[in-house]
């Protein structure tokens, strides 16, 4: 069967996501040489750093995110899009920081899997809510989107399906399963919990024991700071060496960073990966 | 062969506060809930001799009388307090001082009441700490004893240490010894507000760096709970294996709670208390 990372990446008015996506391609082929991953993107990928993507694939059914700066509304599409049999899809404002090839056979045991358990710079499990009263409030699983995987399969077909219903009629299913903390746009991560309540599958498409695969969540109110800026940079340094290996803080990085920020990528560390990689 | 085994104190005296009198107290009870030897390093030895029972250590180690420009201040409850050296830098060298292979390293204003640290020698770990903490006056900020500061490291208490001599734990004293010989580089890297000296903090970064700058298994935590009372506190009775505290009220300055352990292990951070206390036990021997 074939296997691969899959990431949407569309450009707006503020944020160049296929430099994002460009960054993260080569972190992984940095840490996991021989993963392949694609992009679906309606926008040019510069000619430097096509050869990273095993296919650059347009964004399929039109794009129902033309007309809004926060696009997410063709995330439900990554099932049809992808070109593998098992796909793991991840933000573009991530970076893959170690081998993952673990994570892989994890994942053979699932025909959906989303991460339930995000760490913080430090390694601490993230307990705070700041950023998912909707989840608490509202009984939703605490599912993220952000690294999820998914085997062409009923299941997987089968939510994905639900999951183009909920994101193309949010504000119905946001009124039935949303009421307090009620969100003001569509998210993805509602929306795929609302899809695992429908589905009553939130038990066998994630695993709150599981270590891994996860992700490194940099959102400076989950952090388990008592002085929270705007920014984490703000009190954080960031500090990647020769190697790609990066420091935030006193504290080495592994596994998934996602850093959130779209000024987290400087000349410096895109220059680290090309140099790394010569690209 | 079996490993030889005990409990290492420091008692190096400032002019203010007496550890070699709680070294002798806490030896005492040391050889009564534990049954082992131990042994103190000491830049007193006259004074231990000529004021002290010397037979409740099994060995005494002498180091030089030092000044140190490490000052600060000791509380005696919540309004009173005295600026006296902390004469805190010699820790990293227990592990070539202590004539034990497995080692329990204490300060000695932590007071024995039950025999639980004896659980250490049947574990497997070679080194061991206390990180999770309870301050006995529930409603105190803890978060300092959370991280060495907001943004970085896990805080380590150096209070009490297990440690079996590997090459490992060589290393991690090491390190320490390290870490205090540049304190100003170390205390900026990991963002520590205060100049000040402390083994918690060496420990905590010396215990992040051996795990590799992030979160590890380098360091297990040793059997029991941490607690503490902190120097705004007062030690008001001792009775064999129970202590009545008088515990700073919240927002009420020099207003005290009264409470009472039982068989609890407890850090007794107001030390002028703690001497009271054996003053008075001494005098009813």
């Amino acid at each position: 069967m074939s296997k691969g990372i899959l990431v949407l990446a569309q450009n707006n008015s503020t944020v160049d996501y296929v430099e994002q996506a460009c960054l993260l391609a080569m972190s992984l082929k940095v840490t996991n040489p021989n993963t392949d991953i694609s992009i679906v993107t309606n926008d040019a990928v510069p000619d430097v750093y096509k050869h990273l993507f095993d296919k650059i694939i347009p964004i399929p059914f039109n794009d129902d995110a033309a007309s809004v700066d926060w696009k997410i509304e063709n995330r439900w599409k990554l099932y049809h899009a992808t070109p593998y049999d098992q796909t793991m899809v991840l933000d573009t404002d991530m970076l893959v920081l170690q081998d993952i090839a673990s994570w892989w056979k994890f994942l053979e045991n699932y025909k959906l899997y989303f991460t339930s358990k995000v760490f913080t710079y430090r390694g601490e499990v993230v307990t705070s809510d700041y950023y998912r009263k909707a989840f608490t409030a509202n009984n939703l699983p605490n599912l993220y989107s952000g690294l999820h995987y998914f085997e062409k399969s009923d299941l997987a077909l089968e939510f994905y399906t639900w999951l183009e219903l909920v994101m193309q009629n949010w504000e119905l299913f946001y009124g039935m399963y949303v009421k307090e903390n009620y969100p003001g746009r569509v998210s993805v991560d509602v929306s795929a919990a609302i899809v695992a309540k429908i589905l009553d599958c939130d038990e066998s498409i994630t695993n709150k024991y599981a270590s891994f695969p996860t992700f490194t969540h940099m959102k400076p109110y989950i952090q388990n700071w008592n002085r929270t800026p705007e920014k984490w940079q703000d009190c954080l340094g960031v500090y990647i060496n020769r190697n790609c290996e990066i420091k935030i803080g006193n504290f080495s990085q592994s596994g998934i960073l996602h850093y959130t920020e779209k000024d987290f990528v400087t000349p410096e560390i895109i220059e680290r990966y090309r140099n790394y990689l010569h690209v | 062969m079996n490993k030889t085994r005990g409990v290492v104190l420091f008692a190096r005296n400032n002019g203010r506060l007496d550890y070699v009198k709680q070294a002798v107290f806490l030896a005492k009870r040391i050889k009564e809930y534990l049954d082992l030897p131990t042994t103190v390093i000491t830049d007193s030895f006259n004074y231990l001799q000529s004021n002290f029972d010397v037979s409740v250590f099994d060995k005494i180690i002498q180091v030089e009388y030092m000044e140190t420009k490490n000052n600060r201040a000791f509380f005696d409850g919540s309004l009173s307090h005295k600026t006296a050296p902390f004469k805190n830098d010699m820790r990293d060298g227990v592990y070539n001082w202590s004539p034990y292979d497995e080692t329990l390293l204490m300060d000695t204003d932590y007071i024995i009441c039950n025999d639980l640290l004896l659980k250490c020698f049947d574990m497997q770990h070679d080194l061991m700490l206390f990180k999770e903490s309870y301050d006995l006056a529930d409603h105190r900020d803890h978060t300092e004893f959370e991280h060495i500061s907001d943004y970085t490291i896990d805080f380590y208490w150096a209070t009490v240490v297990f440690f079996r001599k590997t090459p490992e734990n060589e290393v991690f004293f090491d390190l320490i010894r390290h870490i205090k010989q540049e304190w100003n580089h170390y205390r900026r890297l990991y963002q520590v507000e205060s100049s000040l000296f402390r083994n918690d903090f060496a420990f905590s970064i010396a215990v992040h760096i051996m795990n590799g700058f992030a979160k590890g298994s380098f360091v297990a935590p040793l059997p029991g709970k941490h607690l503490y009372t902190t120097d705004r506190d007062v030690l008001q009775r001792l009775d064999k294996d129970s202590m009545i505290f008088l515990v700073e009220k919240k927002d009420h300055l020099g207003e005290y709670t009264m409470l009472k352990t039982e068989k609890q292990n407890v850090h007794v951070m107001n030390k002028f208390s703690l001497e009271r206390i054996i003053d008075a036990e001494m005098k009813n021997v």
